[in-house]
């Protein structure tokens, strides 16, 4: 039994429970790029609703795709879903009233 | 007979039949005229006909609006042929007379001019068009999308199967060593999941506890964002590896006091200059390994000499020269309070927590081009986790040791008072000042005169005695420098 003992490393005693890394603390540790691609996502749709630019939108949509594929699990889907949504509605916008084709930005 | 009178039928006949053919012809000269004219109103016609195409082709260029007018025009033309035809009729007759027909001249004169002009057919704008080519950056946009989803899709399952595959390889060591394999701190109690955190599409974390020496060993499967096109595309100029970083809380009992590195020397620069721990311990360059029998790649960062003797023995060796393309730094520390921590406010007021861990980072073989069998490369390594952890509990400074590093970190605290004494002043003070304000409030809020005067002669007697304290002070310190 003790020859068991002194082999086998396992404490089951001395379990510790997992404690998620405090990210407030050390914001250098988090990734800031869902946040900055939620933010620019947001300006660009505004943009192409205010300014009635098509290649804002798209744009818009690009960056609320890359937020989301660069954010967390444990984040807040209605954030992300929000920037989403708000993105293909400036598409949508665009297109319904003016829907005639994109002229790109160097044109 | 009968034969006669036969042929003389038919003969009557014939010449009805041709009368009736003659008829038509009544005149002679309709005859002769009778091609002019009827070719003739064709010619005009035809004439006409060539003249008009040009000025609609022309029209249709000017202006959308004029497509009405032109399909009046056809409509107009059978009434034209109509009154063209009584008119040429009535023309038929008499010979050409040149001056009726003068102005009718001018017009194949004006067209034949404008045919001589070069017919530019202008492109219809996009915006006029309705083919689906005009909406050609439209296609680019959506295919751009779908291409971006395919590849998350893509990305998120290989790094999945990744991550499958470490874990599958990794799992007996693991349940060998530690009681807990697998936790995520939300369920009531302390059972292993037996499966990995995923907190990302490309990070996965494993908690195992339960083991001799140490607290707890969490570790970071940190793979390349595949699921991010952006990102793929960035690596195609700078390739990187997937990485797996393990952290491992010792005891305070479990391992002595010493700061330690060894890793590739950019490795090392880079911690030296991030980590607390090492800037403050270890503030020599990264020494060759060579010494110690290391490959030329890696370096060493040491507290002190005897640390390094000690931890270099055969069997770390022998890892770190197997291993060291797959090693990017391991690193033990007494002293390991994460980065350093940049405050706006100046300096921090009181030294960071510290806590003995052991940290290793490994690079995942393949530089991004990573299959599942790769993962089977890294089972060695956490053998040398393992076998570090057990070392670190072993290896015990000897007295100089000792000493020189209880001298070290003093000296570091020393540091860090003396550049947070300012800050620390002001803090009390600022204290100081609080509390004196909330005992004025409270005196002043108090309704009962009687207590408010008590109140307000017990704090002026506190701040005398104060002062009469500073004053002996003052006077002792006097008394001694002289």
């Amino acid at each position: 039994m003790s020859a068991n003992n002194m082999s086998d490393p396992r404490r089951p005693n001395k379990v510790l429970r997992y404690k998620p890394p405090a990210t407030e603390n050390n914001p250098a540790l988090e990734d800031p790029t869902p946040d900055y691609m939620n933010l620019l996502g947001m300006i660009f749709s505004m943009c192409g609703l205010m300014l009635k630019l098509k290649w804002c939108a798209w744009i818009a949509v690009y960056c609320s795709f890359i937020s989301f594929a660069n954010s967390r699990s444990s984040e807040d889907t209605k954030q992300m879903m929000s920037s989403f949504m708000l993105s293909i509605s400036a598409v949508v916008m665009s297109y319904l009233q003016n829907p005639q084709p994109m002229t790109p930005p160097w044109c | 007979m009968r034969i006669i009178c036969l042929l003389c039928v038919c003969l009557l006949m014939l010449g009805d039949f041709l009368e009736a053919k003659f008829d038509d012809f009544e005149d002679g000269d309709d005859v002769v005229e009778y091609d002019d004219n009827d070719f003739a109103e064709f010619e005009d016609v035809m004439e006409d006909v060539v003249t008009e195409p040009p000025q609609r082709v022309i029209t249709t260029e000017e202006d959308e609006e004029e497509a009405t007018v032109e399909l009046e025009g056809p409509d107009d033309n059978p009434e034209d042929f109509e009154d063209a035809d009584p008119q040429e009729g009535d023309t038929e007759n008499e010979p050409y007379d040149d001056e009726e027909f003068e102005g009718f001249e001018e017009k194949p004169d004006m067209s034949s001019s404008k045919s001589k002009d070069p017919i530019t057919i202008v492109d219809v704008p996009a915006h006029l068009q309705n083919s689906w080519e005009s909406y050609y950056m439209e296609i680019l946009m959506v295919t751009g999308l779908l291409a971006y989803i395919m590849n998350y899709i893509i990305g998120k399952n290989k790094n999945n199967r990744l991550a499958q595959a470490w874990f599958n390889t990794h799992r007996e060591l693991l349940e060998s060593n530690f009681s807990l394999v697998g936790d995520d701190g939300t369920s009531k109690e302390a059972t292993s999941t037996g499966k990995l955190n995923q907190e990302n599409e490309h990070i996965y974390n494993l908690w195992c506890s339960g083991r001799v020496c140490c607290e707890g060993m969490l570790i970071q499967l940190k793979f390349l964002k595949r699921q991010d096109l952006l990102n793929v595309l960035a690596r195609m100029m700078r390739p990187t590896c997937d990485q797996v970083q393990i952290k491992v809380t010792m005891n305070d009992e479990d391992m002595d006091t010493y700061v330690f590195a060894v890793g590739t020397r950019r490795a090392l620069v880079r911690l030296q200059k991030e980590m607390q721990d090492l800037c403050e311990f270890c503030s020599d360059k990264p020494k060759s390994g060579t010494k110690y029998g290391l490959p030329d790649s890696l370096a060493i960062l040491s507290e002190m000499g005897e640390v390094t003797e000690g931890m270099m023995d055969t069997k770390m060796v022998h890892f770190l020269t197997h291993y060291a393309d797959k090693i990017e730094s391991v690193h033990f520390s007494d002293q390991f309070s994460g980065p350093k921590v940049m405050q706006e406010e100046g300096q921090p007021l009181k030294l960071p927590d510290t806590k003995r861990t052991l940290l290793f980072t490994f690079n995942v073989p393949g530089l991004g081009n990573t299959s599942p069998k790769d993962m089977e490369a890294l089972l060695p390594l956490m053998n040398m986790v393992i076998y570090s952890i057990d070392k670190a509990k072993k290896f015990r400074l000897n007295r100089e040791g000792r000493q020189k590093a209880d001298k070290n970190r003093a000296r570091v605290e020393e540091n860090f008072l003396k550049l947070t004494h300012v800050q620390r002043q002001e803090a009390a003070q600022s204290r100081r000042e609080e509390k004196k304000r909330a005992e004025k409030e409270r005196i002043m809020n108090e309704e009962d005169p009687e207590k408010q005067r008590r109140l307000e002669e017990a704090a002026l007697r506190r701040e005398q005695k104060k002062l009469e304290k500073k004053q002996l002070k003052m006077k002792q310190i006097k008394v001694k420098s002289m």
